[in-house]
Parts: C-alpha cells; sequence; structure tokens
C-alpha cells in the first residue's frame, strides 16, 4: 500500500477556461465573452506508486486536466503540486527540467512519433535533449530500453521507421521513449484506445510490470471504463469540468453513488449475452461546457433530480461510512 | 422458418498492390435470415468491412471481387448491372458506416436527406408526401420534429447517428449493413443507440448485419455471430453457444482478451503475436502460428469451414475431417 501522506501530484481548485472564438461581426455586436469551461474546479492527490484513472465521456475535461498537469496549458485559476513543488512557481526553464520527471503517451502513436526518426533515435531523443547521453553511450541505453518493452529484435528494430512497424509495437515504441528518462509519472491518455483487442491486452499488462520494474507512477486517462479496471488503484469519474465521484476502483465500480457513475458503468456493454443490459439509460447528451447547467451539471439527464439540484452546486464530499469515497450528489446521504 | 435473404457462396476479394496481391476476403460463405442480427465481428484489417462494402458492391479500387456469388433475394449482385445495382441500393440495402458526419452532406438539412433518398427510388413521391413521410420518420426515432430542418452540424453525434438509421429504414430495406455503427460514440449514447436499434429490429423485423470489433456490443445485440481472421471465416454459431464455447482457437482468445467490467473477472489473457501480413499469409491455417493447439497438418493444409455441430461452423482440424 501506498503511503497516503505521499502525495506526488495535487490538483488543487483547477480551472481552465478557454475563450470562445467568434466570428468579427458577432464580436461587435456582443460585448459578452464566452467561454469553455473544459476544467471547472478539481481537486484530487496523486499518490506515490499509485495509478490513477480519470475516467469520463468526450467533453469532460479529462484531457484537459491531463494537459495542465504536464503543464502543456496554463491554468485559468488552480494550483498543480508536484512532488512538494507548486508549478505555478516555476519559471519555463524550471518547467522544462521538471518535465524529464514527467513524461506522456497519447493515444494515437502514430500521430506522435516523426515519420522520418528512426525508431532508436525517437526513443533516444530526449537523452541528447537533456543532454543525458549520445553516441553509444545512447545506442546503449535504448536497446536496453527496447529489451524492457519487449521491442524485440532490438537491434534491427532500431532502424526501422514508424511505417515500418506494427500498431501494437509503435505503441511500445511511445512507452519507451517516455521511459528514457526515467520519470517518477507517466501520464497516458487513452495509451490503447487505438489498439486491437488482443494488442490491447498485451499493452495493458506492459504497463504494469514497466510500473512495478521503474517504480512509477500513472494518471491513466480513458473513456473505457472497463480497461480502467485492470490498471487502476483509484479513479475519478468527470463530468462537465468536474468530478462527480470518486474513490478506490473498487468503491467506485461495487458501490457507485452517483446517478451518472451508476448509468456509465451499466452502459458498457458486457461481453456476455447472457448479462444484457435491462437498466435504462439516461436521456440526452452531454450538455455544452460553453453554457453548463446550474446547480448539478447532471440534473437534466439525471433520474432522481430534486429541486435542489438545479438550483445548489453539489460540493465533492465523502460518503458516509465509506472512507476515501467521495461523491458530488444532494441526495446521497 | 428461416428464410434467406443473403447468401455468400465462396466469395472472395483480392486487393491488388505493388507488393502482391492481398486476399482480403478469403472464400467466404454464409447465409443472413430474415429478422436475425448477424454480428461480425475481427480485429482491424480481418476483412470484416471489406466483405460488408463487397455485398453492397461498393469495394473501393483496386479491390474487386474475384469471385463467389452473393445472393440477395434469389438474385446474385456480382451479375447486376451499375444501373440495376444503383435501384438495389439504398431501397433495399442501406449501410450505416461509422461516423456519421462524413456520411450526412453538410449543406442538406435533416428533411432533405430523407426526401432525396425517397425520392431518387420513388420519383413519383411528391415533394410533400416525402415531407410528410421524413416527419413520421424523424418522430420514431425520438428526434424532436422541429429539428426535422437542422443541418447536420446541428445535431449531436447519436442524433446525427440515428438520422443515418433513419436513412437505412426510409425504404422499408430487407438488409441492413452496419459498419462499426458505434464507434464515434460515447458510452452512454451508444447505450441509447444499441435500445434504438434492438427496438427498431423488433419492431420491424428487421435483417442487420452488425459489423464490428467490439465484442460487448455483439453480445448485447447480435442473435448470430461470425468471427473473421485474415480474411477467412474461423467460426460461425448462435450468440450463446458461441459466447459460452467457443469452438475455435482464435475465438476463444479473441473472448478472453475482452475487458469484461464485472469485478469478478480474473485477469485478461493475452494472444501471442499479432494478425499475419496478408500479403505472405501463412501456409495452412491462417491462424496457427497464433494458435495454442496447433498441431502438424495445421501448419501445411487449411481447415474448411463446415458444420461441425448442429447450427455450429467452425474451420479448424481440431473438429476432424
Amino acid at each position: 500500500m501506498p503511503d497516503t501522506s505521499d502525495n506526488l501530484i495535487q490538483v488543487q481548485g483547477l480551472k481552465k477556461w478557454f475563450p470562445v472564438q467568434k466570428g468579427f461581426i458577432e464580436r461587435l455586436v456582443t460585448r459578452q465573452r464566452q467561454f469553455v469551461h473544459a476544467v471547472d474546479g478539481v481537486d484530487f492527490n496523486i499518490r506515490r506508486g499509485e495509478v490513477f484513472g480519470l475516467a469520463g465521456e468526450s467533453g469532460s475535461g479529462k484531457t484537459t486536466t491531463g494537459r495542465l498537469i504536464l503543464h502543456l496549458v496554463e491554468p485559468t485559476e488552480g494550483n498543480i503540486i508536484f512532488d512538494g513543488v507548486d508549478m505555478s512557481t516555476l519559471s519555463n526553464e524550471e518547467i522544462r527540467r521538471m518535465r524529464q520527471r514527467m513524461q506522456v503517451i497519447f493515444q494515437d502513436p502514430f500521430a506522435s512519433m516523426n515519420p522520418r526518426m528512426k525508431t532508436g533515435d525517437a526513443i533516444g531523443h530526449s537523452l541528447e535533449i537533456f543532454g543525458v547521453a549520445k553516441g553509444e553511450e545512447k545506442r546503449r541505453r535504448v536497446l536496453e530500453m527496447m529489451e524492457h518493452v519487449e521491442l524485440t529484435p532490438a537491434h534491427v528494430l532500431y532502424d526501422k521507421f514508424p511505417h515500418q512497424l506494427s500498431g501494437g509495437q509503435r505503441q511500445r515504441v511511445v512507452i519507451a521513449r517516455a521511459l528514457m528518462l526515467h520519470p517518477d509519472m507517466i501520464v497516458a491518455d487513452e495509451p490503447i484506445a487505438m489498439a486491437d483487442v488482443s494488442v490491447r491486452a498485451m499493452l495493458l499488462e506492459l504497463m504494469v510490470q514497466l510500473k512495478r520494474e521503474f517504480n512509477l507512477t500513472y494518471l491513466f486517462i480513458t473513456h473505457d471504463l472497463a480497461t480502467a479496471k485492470y490498471i487502476c488503484d483509484r479513479i475519478a469519474i468527470m463530468y462537465l469540468g468536474l468530478i462527480c465521484e470518486m474513490g478506490t476502483l473498487e468503491q467506485v465500480y461495487r458501490n457507485p453513488q452517483h446517478p451518472y457513475t451508476q448509468a456509465l458503468l451499466a452502459a458498457v456493454p458486457v461481453p456476455d449475452p447472457h448479462a444484457r443490459r435491462t437498466a435504462p439509460m439516461p436521456k440526452g447528451e452531454i450538455p455544452s461546457p460553453i453554457t453548463p447547467p446550474p446547480g448539478c451539471r447532471f440534473h437534466p439527464r439525471c433520474p432522481i433530480a430534486q429541486e435542489i439540484c438545479s438550483q445548489e452546486s453539489p460540493l465533492l464530499q465523502s460518503v458516509p461510512g465509506d472512507e476515501g469515497h467521495l461523491v458530488a450528489c444532494h441526495l446521497v446521504k | 422458418m428461416s428464410e434467406p435473404v443473403l447468401q455468400l457462396h465462396n466469395l472472395s476479394v483480392d486487393y491488388p498492390t505493388r507488393v502482391g496481391v492481398v486476399r482480403g476476403v478469403d472464400n467466404v460463405s454464409m447465409t443472413v435470415n430474415r429478422g436475425e442480427v448477424l454480428g461480425l465481428v475481427g480485429e482491424s484489417g480481418c476483412g470484416k468491412s471489406t466483405l460488408g462494402a463487397a455485398i453492397m458492391r461498393l469495394l473501393r479500387p483496386p479491390g474487386k471481387i474475384v469471385g463467389g456469388e452473393i445472393v440477395f433475394n434469389g438474385q446474385d449482385l456480382i451479375k447486376l448491372d451499375k444501373e440495376a445495382m444503383r435501384h438495389l441500393r439504398g431501397a433495399h440495402i442501406s449501410m450505416i458506416f461509422q461516423d456519421p458526419m462524413t456520411c450526412l452532406n453538410p449543406l442538406q438539412r435533416v428533411s432533405d436527406h430523407v426526401v432525396e433518398t425517397i425520392q431518387t427510388h420513388h420519383p413519383e413521391v411528391k415533394k410533400e408526401e416525402a415531407r410528410e413521410q421524413a416527419a413520421k420518420l424523424i418522430d420514431r426515432l425520438g428526434i424532436r420534429a422541429e429539428r426535422i430542418d437542422d443541418y447536420p452540424h446541428q445535431l449531436s453525434g447519436g442524433m446525427r447517428q440515428r438520422v443515418m438509421i433513419g436513412l437505412a429504414l426510409a425504404l422499408n430495406a430487407d438488409l441492413i449493413i452496419a459498419d462499426e455503427p458505434t464507434t464515434s460514440l460515447d458510452v452512454i449514447v451508444e447505450a441509447q443507440f444499441l435500445d434504438q436499434l434492438r427496438d427498431l429490429q423488433r419492431q420491424f423485423n428487421l435483417t442487420i448485419i452488425l459489423i464490428t470489433h467490439n465484442i460487448g456490443v455483439v453480445a448485447e445485440l447480435a442473435d448470430r455471430v461470425a468471427v473473421m481472421y485474415a480474411g477467412k471465416l474461423m467460426e460461425l454459431a448462435d450468440v450463446f453457444p458461441l459466447f459460452d464455447d467457443p469452438l475455435h482457437p482464435y475465438t476463444r482468445g479473441l473472448l478472453n482478451s475482452v475487458p469484461n467490467i464485472n469485478l469478478t473477472e480474473d485477469n485478461l489473457q493475452i494472444m501471442s503475436g499479432s494478425p499475419p501480413d496478408l500479403i505472405d499469409p501463412p501456409p495452412g491455417c491462417k491462424f496457427h502460428p497464433r494458435c495454442p493447439n496447433a498441431m502438424e497438418r495445421c501448419k501445411t493444409q487449411e481447415p474448411p469451414f463446415k458444420e461441425v455441430q448442429p447450427g455450429r461452423w467452425a474451420a479448424c482440424w481440431l473438429y476432424g475431417e
């Protein structure tokens, strides 16, 4: 069990609003500026050595949260504390240094690789950028890492270009590249969503194994709750820029408290025709993050909404009698 | 009892490329009966979408049908000329694609799409009549009447996909081919869509070929399931026996590697290797290099696809000659 006081990442009151681009005339006519409330005040901690899942549908703000943590976009409000250091106090150079300790894996390995760069050079690029190693030393380290991620035979694949690799191999290259600087943390944004079923299982297994070997902490961003189950220790469910429920995987999956979480879990198609879903689905789709509904953001679709739900925004609070399990719902008592 | 709508006999599709010929669909035979949902599953590159496009005679060049028969309501589609095929498409066989945004004309309103579909096949129908039919259809799909004159970009992803079903249903097609219809949808919207598709299917006794890589979606909706690998059918059976007791080692491996949300489930099992390069496929059974049960003869002789138990087909030497 990871030490509970030992947080690698603390996210406090994090917000990111993107201004809405308007046409020229519209800008003249309307004074009011509009914003996409991509992330609208989230708090969570990621403990050293855990896999923290961030799940939700498209438009929930999970990817933006990941990008904020990597400091790829500036927060509108709130703080990100990485290993005790408030990121907002750092200079650009210090943030660049910090990136050695925080790496990212994106969904589409083909899009995140330079098509003209050989596998080995791509994996070892960060060593050169940060002046860690070059030449023969770089090659040695890259080959070693390629063995770790089972990119074998390493010396053959070293000189291949991305288009010569299979989808699974490409994602292994991206994983190897992320690990070269021995980071503390990896933000994995839908890392296996593009892979085929049989490759998916292999990549998941690899990620779990590497986490142990390299003593990593993961932020695992996914829309796929079934996949999250195989890797996450704790999970937060996001809806329209806010966390609606958070807890250990067991707590959230076995005993979901928020009506949205319940619907989301019920909606996942189960690979068993005996277990066909009978639960009705909430109506409609996720509303626009430009004008999120007042009160609880889920209330227009919620099957059990009361009057209070459309008026007051519920806070993320402990579920009584279930330590560490938090939910933002007026109706959970 | 079961009336065949579509019968494929030894259908093969080739893609000639610079480096060699890729056999995208290899000698596929199967029957689709009226009123059933046939799930067609497999990993990317297995030929499931190519098979769907071949039935519609909509293969992208250089892909072409090199053998076999596609018998639809007693008529071999391969023998039809372009014009006859055009009359069939949309009216008798319809298709629903993965990404509704690229299939709808961004400059046409929802109503125009439906009216165009109806009038193309029935030029005698007046515009007002067609619009009325469109309104009824839209209503049946649970889209509010005032949305009928919206443009595709004004609709949500789920609504767009419902418009696509609407277009498929507009002329009461005998067969609907749905190619990854829920892949671009979020999970709750996907569930809503599947509910609706199931309701419509029961209500109108629709015949659907559901092409998908998502095993969960197949389990949710299909009556029978066909499993494809490297252009070949590996197994075909009713959905319950297929999931309860898969016969082909590939089906077994595939089902065991699917993430399941139920917490009772244990670890995922990993299928080693990856699908073969179809320019240079392995001899014998295409799955033998990855097969845990491979025998000597699997390496050289290709197993026939045949009925190994009543109602269950498989291409595997484990089930004898």
